[in-house]
């Protein structure tokens, strides 16, 4: 089905889920390539990032830096491999760059870079995203221009004090052209996320700040786009929406282990993934 | 130059930010990012003008730098200002992977450059500024001995593309310079011509070793002083005609040795020009609270010691 042939609110959920499916395809078959990269955390967040960058997000590939773009900051850097695949996807650049990740002079550094067409900012270090995107949505109102802002934040990376700096200085400047998600996968680099470093009620947390908060489940497309529509619609305050993800989402031995964060996949291993994204198994 | 220096009465920081709101006025676009010492880096006074391009962060100096960044991520131009304590080591990370890496324009209106935070003590006293902001890729850094310089510098700032740093001092220090001395990216200012020694500094060092040729000319030995107001990219060619006349450098500034401004030209010189060389600067250590002279005195910057070391380093030639 083409974009532009979707008429019913089901319509766009399935078109969204087999965009999902090639994202993730092209996902573990970089990483395969690369023989490096972040499967993990890119999976838990594959389908919300669909969902912006195949129905929400106004931007024109063929101008990557467009001043009317909605910006798109990843501020969990490392799962790159998401975002490549999307910009690739939307033709910010040709299909077969996506095996250039990681590679001597690619343009598909380790963690993302502002060079990249459709990449709105340098990120990789955790925990900046939140500030980055806040600078933006300043400019924003600053300019009078009617763009929107997005970050996607780790629920590792929120253990980042910087991360509550922006979001007390969001609420300030009561930038509620923002809409953040957490990428609420529960696991960071060394375990759980409740063991390495408990963050509790991270609803709460971001409320207490200030912010309108929305919980969702972040695999069920038709919650994604009904939570980001409804944070959109938030005026005077940023939005966040809580997402509760799988890390490895979609591939069965990926599922919820943390040894899948920064892995790359066996010869076996990857055949296996590829047939359990086209659903042969 | 002016024929006696007499004390300034408004510090680098005042005048600096003085100039940011007249220029606020020539040049709508650019805004003004503070992180609650606004009353102390003076940047208050272009809130009070310009409200809406005003941006107070709260003291929380990380997030202000890398909200600067994305508000400057589309070309604006961004100052962000604090003490030079924060901005260089606290939001390193920031300044580093946030702001040079995409070379971006965010100008820093860092002040209690050096020592001259004195009475502070060593926790708002910048001794690593000028080594941790060198170090990074596509940063200038600029420091400013004057009010007049100060206001030039601001200019040179933002009309230099990219991140650049500026070190300004909490204190007064003398006029040096007239109205209408050029101030660019890359120059310094042969401020006395001499002979057999060659003076490099920077900053309020300048009048220590102003005085300290003063005190030199009684003894018979012509110093050279350079104002190497452009610390990054500093003024080689200058540099290397006075090496020529002299053959001897002596470099002080209000900074660690290590990695300041006289590292950097002892290795130039060891590649381009070797000279009998010396530099002055904290030694290894931390300062303390404390009159700024006596600590100039204490940690071996004062004219006293720009003296003692020019006689040593005359001698070695």
């Amino acid at each position: 089905m083409a974009r532009e042939d979707i008429s019913s609110m089901k319509e766009r959920i399935a078109y969204l889920e087999e965009k999902a499916r090639e994202v993730r395809f092209h996902i573990i078959d970089m990483i395969y390539v690369a023989q490096s990269g972040h499967p993990g955390g890119s999976l838990s967040a594959a389908d919300i990032m669909t969902a912006l960058y195949f129905d929400f997000l106004r931007v024109d590939p063929r101008n990557p830096r467009w001043p009317e773009r909605d910006r798109m900051i990843l501020s969990k850097g490392h799962t790159c491999p998401v975002l490549y695949a999307c910009l690739a996807m939307r033709g910010y650049f040709p299909m077969e760059t996506l095996h250039t990740l990681r590679k001597f002079e690619s343009i598909l550094q380790g963690h993302p870079i502002i060079k990249t067409p459709g990449v709105d900012m340098t990120t990789g270090s955790l925990g900046h995203g939140l500030s980055v995107g806040l600078g933006m949505a300043l400019e924003g109102k600053l300019r009078r221009k009617d763009y929107r802002v997005y970050v996607m934040l780790g629920d590792g990376e929120i253990n980042e004090g910087h991360v509550w700096e922006a979001a007390m200085a969001a609420s300030k400047f009561k930038t509620d052209n923002l809409t953040v998600f957490v990428d609420r996968n529960r696991l960071q680099m060394d375990g759980c996320c409740d063991d390495v470093m408990p963050m509790g009620n991270i609803d709460g947390k971001f409320s207490a700040f200030g912010w309108e908060t929305f919980h969702i489940d972040g695999h069920d497309m038709e919650a994604i786009v009904t939570a980001v529509e409804a944070a959109r619609k938030v005026t005077g305050t940023p939005a966040v929406v809580i997402a509760d993800t799988i890390k490895g989402k979609g591939i069965s031995y990926m599922e919820d282990r943390f040894e899948w964060h920064g892995k790359c996949p066996s010869e076996d291993q990857y055949a296996c993934a590829l047939q359990e994204i086209r659903g042969e198994r | 130059m002016k024929a006696i220096p007499t004390k300034a009465k408004n510090p680098t920081r005042r005048a600096f930010s003085e100039r940011m709101v007249e220029y606020g006025h020539l040049d709508q676009d650019f805004v003004v990012f503070e992180a609650d010492i606004g009353y102390s880096t003076f940047s208050y006074l272009f809130g009070d003008e310009f409200p809406d391009r005003y941006f107070n962060m709260g003291i929380a100096e990380g997030n202000m730098v890398s909200a600067a960044a994305g508000m400057a991520a589309d070309g604006r131009t961004v100052i962000a200002s604090s003490y030079g304590v924060f901005i260089t080591m606290r939001a390193l990370e920031s300044v580093r992977t946030y702001v040079c890496y995409p070379n971006l324009n965010i100008k820093f209106l860092s002040s209690h450059g050096g020592i001259t935070a004195a009475i502070d003590g060593v926790t708002h006293q910048a001794t690593e500024d000028i080594a941790n902001m060198t170090t990074l890729p596509n940063m200038k850094v600029f420091v400013p001995a004057d009010t007049v310089a100060a206001r030039k510098l601001f200019d040179a700032a933002v009309t230099t593309p990219g991140p650049v740093f500026v070190r300004l001092m909490r204190d007064p220090l003398f006029d040096i310079y007239e109205e209408g001395d050029d101030f660019v990216p890359g120059g310094s200012r042969v401020v006395r011509e001499g002979k057999d020694i060659t003076i490099v500094t920077y900053g309020d060092i300048l009048f220590q070793a102003l005085e300290a040729a003063d005190m030199l000319v009684e003894e018979g030995i012509e110093a050279e002083v350079i104002d190497m107001y452009s610390v990054k990219p500093f003024d080689r060619e200058t540099l290397l005609a006075s090496l020529a006349k002299t053959g001897a450098l002596l470099v002080a500034e209000n900074h660690q040795k290590r990695n300041g401004l006289g590292y950097e030209l002892s290795n130039f010189c060891l590649k381009q020009k070797p000279v009998a060389f010396d530099n002055l600067g904290l030694d290894d250590t931390f300062a303390e609270s404390g009159a700024y002279y006596k600590l100039l005195e204490k940690y071996g910057i004062s004219k006293h010691w720009i003296v003692k070391t020019a006689h040593l380093l005359i001698g070695k030639k």
